[in-house]
C-alpha cells in the first residue's frame, strides 16, 4: 500500500523554487507545511503564536537559501528537524531549563476527523477513539501525529524524535491496538 | 504471538512501510480473525482522511509572512508579476526577467512610497469596461475602456479604448462591411461568398476569414494591421493600384498622412526615411505565443522596442489620462515591457527605473508631465 505522500510534487515545489525563483510554488510549499509544523513547534514551545513565528523564520530561511534548495533530499524531514531546534532554543530562552525531552511534548492531534459525508464511524465511536488519543502518552501520540497526519516514514520518524525505527514500529502497533480495542467496545455493544 | 504481530502488521501497512510478504501476512491473520475486520475497516478509512485545510487562515497568515520577508528586503516576486514570464514559455530571454524582477523590486519601493505621497492617490486606475455606448449599428468606447462583442454575422470583435465601429453595412443581403476608427482585434467568420470589408479613413481590408488587429487612430503616427492567420487584402485609399496581400504574423504599417502633416505644421522634425507604407513581421513577445500587437485584448499592456512617445499614446487611451513630455531626449528611448494589473503611478515608476531614472514625472488629475 502506498502512503499517499507527495514526495514527487515537493521536490518539483524545491526545483522551482531553486531555479525559477518561483513565488507560487514557495507559497504552496508554505501552505503544504504550515499547519502541521506549526503543530509540532507548538507541542514544544506550548504557543501557537511563538511557534507560527518559529515556522515562519524557517521559511524565510528557505528562501534566502533557496540556491542550495535542491541538494536537500528529504525537505519534510528537513523543515520539522529545522523547527525542532529552532523550537527548543526558544524554549530554553524562554524557561531557562537546560534539557528539553521530545518525550514531553503535548503535541495535539487534529481531532478525529472523518468527513461529513463519508460517515464511517458514529458519533460515539469517534468520541470513544478521540479521547483513547488523548489519553495516549506524549511520545505514542506525536509518533501517530507525525504517521498520520504527516504521512512521514518510520525511518523519518525515528530520525526526527533520536529514537529507533523499532520504537516506532511498536509504539504505533500499541496505538492502533488500543484505538481498535475502543471502536470494538462500542460494535459489540450495538450487537 | 498473534495478536500483538497483528497491529504491528496493520500499523505498518497504514503507514506505508509494509512488504508485501506482510501484505499477505496481515490478510491472512485477519481471516482467522474475523471480528477484527470492522475495526480495521474503520480505522483505515479513519487513517485515509485529512482535514481540509483552512485555505483562508492559511492565506492571511502567508500574507502576513510575506509582509515580514519585505520588510526584512527577501520577499519574492509575487507570481502575478510573473505571469507573463510563464506565458511566454522556458526560453524567456534575461533581459525580460530581469525587467520582471526588477518592477516587482519597484512595487515593493513604491507601497512605502504611495504613503508619503498624497497626490498619487488620484492615480488613475486602469482600463474598466463602463464606459461603452451601444447604439443601433454602432459601438463606442471611451478613453480607458475596451469591450467585446459579437457582429450579427456572428464574428467577434474587440475594440480596444477610445474606438468606434459601424457595423450597419452588416445585414441580410450578406454584405458585411464596418467602419473603424481607433483600434479593434477582429475573428471573423470564414465566408468565401461574403467578403468582410472593414473600412479606415486611409485604408480599407478584405478578409475571407482570419484573425488580425486593425490600429487606425487619427493621432497616431502610423496605422497598423496585424494578422494573425488567414489572409487579408489591404488597399490604402488614395492609391487604387496599390493593393497588399498579408501572409500571417505580417503586419502592414501605413504613416498615418493626417498625423504627418499635423507634425509639420508643428514644425517638429518628420521622420524622412520611413516609407509611407511597409509590411514587418509581427512582435512575438519574446518566446513565443504572446503577440504584442494584440495583447490589449487580454487586458495586457504590451511593447517590444516601442518610442516612448508611441508608449506614451497608447497609455494615455489605457489610462485615460493626457501625457505631455517637457523632455524631447526621453520622447526618442525605446521601451520593452508588459503590464497587466498596475496603476499608473507603477508603471511609470518602473519605466523610470529602466531608464536609470533619467526623467520624472508628475501626476495631477489626469494631467501626466514627464520631463
Amino acid at each position: 500500500m502506498q502512503n499517499n505522500h507527495p514526495y514527487k510534487k515537493i521536490q518539483d515545489l524545491q526545483r522551482r523554487i531553486a531555479v525559477y525563483d518561483d513565488e507560487a510554488a514557495y507559497k504552496e510549499l508554505f501552505f503544504f507545511f504550515f499547519h502541521s509544523l506549526t503543530k509540532f513547534s507548538a507541542g514544544i514551545v506550548q504557543s501557537k503564536e511563538t511557534a507560527e513565528e518559529i515556522v515562519s523564520d524557517v521559511f524565510i530561511s528557505i528562501w534566502n537559501d533557496r540556491a542550495r534548495l535542491q541538494e536537500i533530499e528529504d525537505l519534510q524531514l528537513y523543515l520539522f528537524i529545522a523547527v525542532k531546534n529552532n523550537s527548543i532554543r526558544k524554549l530554553k530562552q524562554q524557561s531557562k531549563t537546560r534539557t528539553v525531552s521530545i518525550d514531553e511534548l503535548a503535541v495535539e492531534m487534529d481531532s478525529a476527523y472523518q468527513d461529513p459525508e463519508a460517515k464511517v464511524l458514529s458519533a460515539e465511536s469517534l468520541q470513544n477513539i478521540e479521547q483513547v488519543i488523548e489519553h495516549l502518552p506524549h511520545r505514542a501520540k506525536l509518533i501517530l501525529k507525525l504517521a498520520k497526519e504527516d504521512r512521514m516514514r518510520y525511518k523519518e520518524i525515528a530520525i526526527l524524535l533520536n529514537i529507533s525505527v523499532k520504537t516506532v514500529d511498536h509504539q504505533l502497533a500499541i496505538t492502533l491496538k488500543k484505538l481498535a480495542t475502543a471502536l470494538g467496545a462500542t460494535f459489540r455493544k450495538k450487537k | 504471538m498473534n495478536r500483538d504481530k497483528i497491529w504491528h502488521l496493520f500499523a505498518r501497512k497504514l503507514s506505508g512501510e509494509s512488504s508485501r510478504d506482510e501484505l499477505h501476512e496481515l490478510e491472512s491473520l485477519i481471516e482467522e480473525d474475523s471480528p477484527l475486520k470492522y475495526e480495521m475497516d474503520a480505522l483505515t478509512q479513519l487513517w485515509e482522511q485529512k482535514l481540509p485545510q483552512d485555505a483562508e487562515y492559511l492565506e492571511a497568515t502567508y500574507h502576513l509572512h510575506y509582509e515580514k520577508m519585505k520588510k526584512l528586503g527577501v520577499a519574492p516576486v509575487p507570481a502575478e508579476n510573473e505571469q507573463v514570464y510563464f506565458e511566454t514559455g522556458k526560453r524567456n530571454s534575461f533581459k525580460k526577467r530581469r525587467f520582471i524582477a526588477v518592477f516587482g523590486f519597484v512595487s515593493v519601493l513604491l507601497a512605502a512610497a504611495i504613503v508619503f505621497l498624497k497626490s498619487e492617490d488620484q492615480t488613475p486606475q486602469k482600463k474598466s469596461t463602463d464606459q461603452i455606448t451601444h447604439s443601433p449599428n454602432e459601438i463606442k468606447t471611451k478613453r480607458g475602456s475596451s469591450t467585446q462583442f459579437k457582429l450579427p454575422d456572428g464574428s467577434t470583435v474587440w475594440l480596444n479604448a477610445d474606438s468606434k465601429l459601424n457595423y450597419s453595412k452588416i445585414n441580410a443581403t450578406g454584405i458585411r462591411e464596418v467602419y473603424l476608427t481607433g483600434e479593434g482585434f477582429f475573428d471573423v467568420v470564414r465566408n468565401p461568398a461574403r467578403p468582410f470589408i472593414i473600412h479606415t479613413e486611409s485604408i480599407d481590408i478584405k478578409v475571407l476569414g482570419t484573425t488580425f488587429n486593425v490600429k487606425a487612430y487619427p493621432d497616431d503616427k502610423t496605422i497598423e494591421t496585424s494578422l494573425i492567420h488567414g489572409s487579408v487584402e489591404v488597399m490604402v485609399k488614395n492609391r487604387p493600384n496599390e493593393k497588399y496581400l498579408l501572409k500571417p504574423n505580417q503586419k502592414l504599417v501605413l504613416m498615418n498622412e493626417q498625423y504627418a502633416a499635423k507634425r509639420e505644421k508643428d514644425q517638429r522634425i518628420m521622420p524622412v526615411n520611413i516609407p509611407i507604407v511597409f509590411v514587418k513581421q509581427i512582435n512575438y513577445l519574446q518566446g513565443d505565443t504572446t503577440v504584442s500587437e494584440t495583447s490589449w485584448v487580454r487586458n495586457k499592456l504590451s511593447f517590444e522596442d516601442e518610442p516612448f512617445a508611441e508608449l506614451a499614446k497608447r497609455l494615455e487611451r489605457w489610462y485615460d489620462v493626457s501625457i505631455e513630455f517637457k523632455n524631447k531626449e526621453i520622447e526618442e528611448v525605446e521601451l520593452s515591457g508588459s503590464f497587466e494589473q498596475e496603476t499608473l503611478t507603477q508603471v511609470l515608476e518602473a519605466l523610470r527605473f529602466i531608464n536609470n531614472y533619467k526623467f520624472k514625472y508628475k501626476v495631477e488629475g489626469k494631467q501626466v508631465v514627464i520631463f
